[in-house]
């Protein structure tokens, strides 16, 4: 490792082909050490990036640094420390499980018996089937043994888990953490929300082929609201008029208010609320699938922003994480 | 009797012969829309090229033998084992009908008959291993509806093409005053007739086979195969000649015998070959073949994990398969050779024009190109598979791997490289051997091996094309590179009738190479063939490793 430099670091990435703008400036940054959450909607632009990643097209603008290397002419030298696993995985049909893992690991690297019969126990897949007859589960389950095997500084995963079973996906999360605990690195393409939320310490949402926000998890709640039920009794007098309160509505029932609050905004709201008497009060922190649709809605229109910052900036690293930003950080726990 | 019991003894699921008929077939109708939707330029070239052709060398031969005493040169000098073996003799071939008959119609019989076969298996076994006809099996469709959609429409076009040429060469004025059509529609109609002959190998390959390569290789091999028996058959005694469908389309001999029996023959056949196919479609479960799959081994050995180690793996069957080919087509040449010395003699002086020379060493130099095509094939086969790979998106985990581009793509092309010059030195040695086994000259092995080996430069030039094209036009490289190969196929078969300018066919692999072992082998065009393929193929690699990975 070479001192602090992270393990990927992405700046400006262009990349069209023919007319299309697959990406626009792309950053994107995985430290060392750590499990970067990569998200976007369809066609974003991830699966594009992760192949500019390995060498497989060309970027046709930006810097590019994978381990501190070139991925288009360091290519082989690199892959000796970098495992993938591809979303929609293609297999030799007339090959088994087994000998397609062999021939995967041994072309990185030498293969490491113990930690292939480890893994396949552990994904429960039987290596003696061919290809073709294997689920679209299994062929999965392949490729991430063939990148669980190894001992890659660096694992590149686009969409790993789709097509696995739950106690399948329990396992990968369980080998995610042991390569996070063993100091290596993780780029993880996933629309999961809860898979990225155990696992990613830093997430990163892109759009259109950009980079729309990008920093911890705790980072980004800070940047949206939370919501808030209270059961009032002399009903909500003055809420709507604070600052950072939004889309505030009373209940059939003449008590019960919901209202999204800044969550920079929480301290003074709370503070006034605590003047009204709330028989109860019910604060739930945004998901990050909550945080993900904001940032995709505000993206695509004029839809409420979800904070002060324009959406397109970078991520508020510049802003420490909050008390209430922690607070709710513990409430999703 | 369980509930189990009685309601497996009552569901038709599992037992469609029970079902009506009406039921199997059932969304025919938007099947053969969406046939026709997805093949329909095909459809048209296929019927446009076996007219064309057809009209093109009627219009050639009307223009050039203008005279009897012109057609009666033709006979003669057509009346060579050369000929015979190639392309079959026709009944008269003093007439323009004949000479047009002699000229033209295998080639389209059997193009068609193959082209046949492939559009099958893309409409059938191709789309049920990519899971496209899973997804429409959903919908409320018949069992059979999708396959006897593909049958109707295939059919019809060998109905058009052979209807096409029929009206082409009545129009034209093929057949004798006095005599009506019955000529010309016997020729149309015995095209047709190899052509469901074709229908009815590649719906059987379909059903048989469970991966769409299988069913394109059975086919053409069962097609291809018939075509050589009845080769054999012309060169001895004609007994086999009947044991070929090929052949029986012959036996129509139009402007000659004028035999209709044969089509129905054909006809039959294909009906039962269909029936049969059907029989299997509806007894075997969705996606597997007659063959179940096999468990194999849990791991690799050592040698697979290199580009080379893991292509000779994958591409075994086929080289396996191109090994006998080329084994059995050679040991086949070779013991028919010396039955035609005496057929050689009593041809013309003048038959030089067509097998380009007179006496044994034509007949051999004409064989020995004909094998060395047949290596082509697997050569460019090999070699497109790069492409293959590449479209597949199977490349990509194997360059994840710390493997160089241009390492793997080398690596690779060490087999069409080194495997077509080991198949020719095979073949010709067999050949030489069995050819020399008949006339008592053991040396025979190593002289036809050596004329073998003068295709190698000629092969490579097309290996090198197919690289050049998959460096600089991933996308269309396949298609193209198969379309050289058929382009020399076509010049080896009807070249002569194009009127090409000879400047530009003395360029091309096959007439470039030396007419050994009639000619005297000459050194200069193979070496510089050798180099212009060295160079398409650095500058195909070149390109492959600047460019982006394109998958299908």
């Amino acid at each position: 490792m070479t001192g602090n430099a992270p393990a990927l670091r992405v700046e400006g990435l262009t990349k069209s082909f023919g007319h299309v703008h697959a990406l626009r400036g792309l950053d994107l940054v995985v430290p060392r050490g750590q499990v970067t959450g990569f998200l976007g909607p369809n066609g974003a632009g991830k699966s594009t990036t992760i192949r500019v990643l390995l060498g497989l097209l060309r970027a046709d603008g930006g810097t590019v640094r994978v381990l501190d290397q070139d991925p288009w002419s360091d290519a082989v030298a690199l892959h000796r420390r970098i495992a993938y696993v591809p979303g929609d995985v293609t297999l030799w049909p007339n090959l088994t499980g087994g000998e397609a893992i062999d021939i995967l690991c041994r072309l990185s690297g030498p293969l490491d018996p113990a930690r292939k019969a480890a893994m396949l126990d552990r994904f429960e897949l039987d290596p003696t089937k061919k290809a073709r007859t294997y689920s679209k589960g299994n062929r999965q389950k392949v490729a991430l043994v063939a990148a669980l095997a190894s001992r890659a500084e660096l694992l590149l995963l686009d969409e790993p888990t789709s097509g696995l079973d739950p106690i399948m996906e329990a396992a990968f999360t369980q080998s995610i953490a042991e390569v996070k605990a063993e100091g290596r690195s993780v780029l993880l393409s996933s629309h999961i929300f809860a898979e990225v939320e155990k696992l990613a310490d830093r997430v990163a949402i892109i759009r259109d082929g950009v980079t729309v926000e990008q920093g911890s998890l705790a980072e980004l709640r800070h940047l949206t609201r939370t919501s808030v039920t209270v059961a009032l009794d002399g009903g909500p007098d003055g809420l709507a008029a604070l600052p950072g309160v939004h889309d505030l509505a009373v209940h059939d029932d003449g008590q019960h208010v919901t209202f999204a609050v800044d969550t920079g905004s929480l301290p003074a709201v709370l503070a006034e609320l605590a003047t009204l008497h709330p028989r109860s009060l019910v604060a739930n922190p945004p998901s990050l699938e909550e945080l993900f649709l904001q940032h995709y809605n505000a993206a695509g229109a004029d839809a409420p922003a979800p904070t002060g910052s324009a959406p397109s900036g970078p991520a508020a690293s510049d802003q420490a994480p909050s008390a209430a930003t922690r607070a709710g950080r513990a409430a999703t726990r | 009797m369980t509930v189990q019991e009685i309601s497996r003894h009552t569901t038709p699921a599992g037992r469609p012969q029970h079902t009506a008929p009406h039921e199997t077939l059932a969304g025919l109708g938007a099947m053969s829309r969406l046939f026709w939707r997805r093949n329909r330029v095909r459809l048209v070239v296929w019927a446009v090229f076996v007219i064309a052709m057809v009209g093109y060398v009627i219009s050639y031969y009307q223009s050039i033998f203008t005279t009897q005493a012109s057609l009666d040169d033709f006979a003669r000098v057509s009346d060579t084992p050369g000929i015979k073996a190639l392309t079959g003799l026709a009944a008269n071939p003093a007439t323009m009908g004949g000479a047009v008959w002699t000229k033209i119609w295998m080639f389209v019989a059997v193009a068609l008959a193959i082209g046949v076969v492939f559009l099958v298996t893309r409409n059938g076994r191709a789309d049920e291993e990519t899971g496209r006809t899973e997804l429409l099996r959903s919908r409320v469709l018949g069992l059979h509806a999708g396959s006897v959609a593909t049958w109707s429409w295939v059919a019809g076009l060998c109905v058009v093409a052979g209807l096409g040429t029929a009206l082409v060469s009545a129009a034209m004025g093929l057949d004798p005053a006095g005599t009506g059509i019955t000529g010309s529609l016997l020729f149309g109609l015995s095209v047709t007739g190899a052509g469901l002959f074709g229908l009815g190998v590649g719906a059987v390959a379909g059903q048989v086979t469970s991966t769409s390569r299988g069913a394109n290789t059975l086919g053409s091999v069962v097609v291809v195969g018939f075509y050589v028996l009845r080769m054999v058959g012309d060169l001895g005694n004609g007994a086999l000649t009947w044991a070929s469908p090929i052949g029986w389309a012959q036996q129509v001999e139009p402007w000659g015998a004028d035999r209709w029996w044969p089509l129905a023959l054909l006809v039959a056949l294909t009906a039962a070959l269909l029936a049969v196919a059907g029989l299997i479609e509806a007894r075997r479960d969705h996606g597997a073949g007659l063959l179940p799959e096999r468990l194999g081994n849990p791991g690799a050995p050592r040698r697979w994990a290199s580009p080379l180690g893991l292509a000779l793996r994958l591409q075994r069957g086929p080289i396996a398969g191109w090994t006998v080919a080329v084994v059995l087509t050679a040991g086949l040449f070779g013991s028919v050779v010396e039955s035609m010395t005496d057929l050689l003699d009593d041809a013309a002086a003048s038959a030089t024009d067509l097998i380009g020379g007179t006496g044994v060493d034509a007949l051999l130099a004409m064989l020995t190109g004909l094998i060395a095509l047949v290596v082509a094939v697997f050569a460019v086969q090999s070699a497109v598979s790069l492409r293959g790979d590449e479209a597949t998106a199977i490349l990509e985990p194997q360059l994840a791997g710390a493997v160089g581009r241009v390492r793997w793509a080398a690596q690779r092309l060490v087999i069409p490289v080194v495997g077509s010059a080991v198949l020719l030195a095979v073949g010709g040695a067999i050949f030489g051997a069995s050819y020399g086994s008949t006339v008592s000259d053991p040396s025979q092995a190593a002289r036809l091996a050596g004329a073998a080996l003068a295709y190698w430069p000629a092969i490579m030039v097309l290996t090198g094309v197919a690289v050049l094209l998959f460096g600089y036009l991933p996308r269309l490289a396949v298609a193209l590179s198969w379309g050289v190969i058929a382009a020399v196929w076509f010049l080896m078969f009807v070249g002569d009738a194009l009127g090409l300018p000879q400047s530009l066919l003395d360029v091309l692999p096959w007439s470039a190479t030396p007419y050994v072992p009639l000619e005297p082998l000459t050194w200069t065009p193979l070496i510089v063939m050798t180099v212009v393929a060295a160079a398409f193929v650095a500058l195909g690699l070149r390109r492959f490793r600047a460019r982006d990975l394109q998958p299908a």
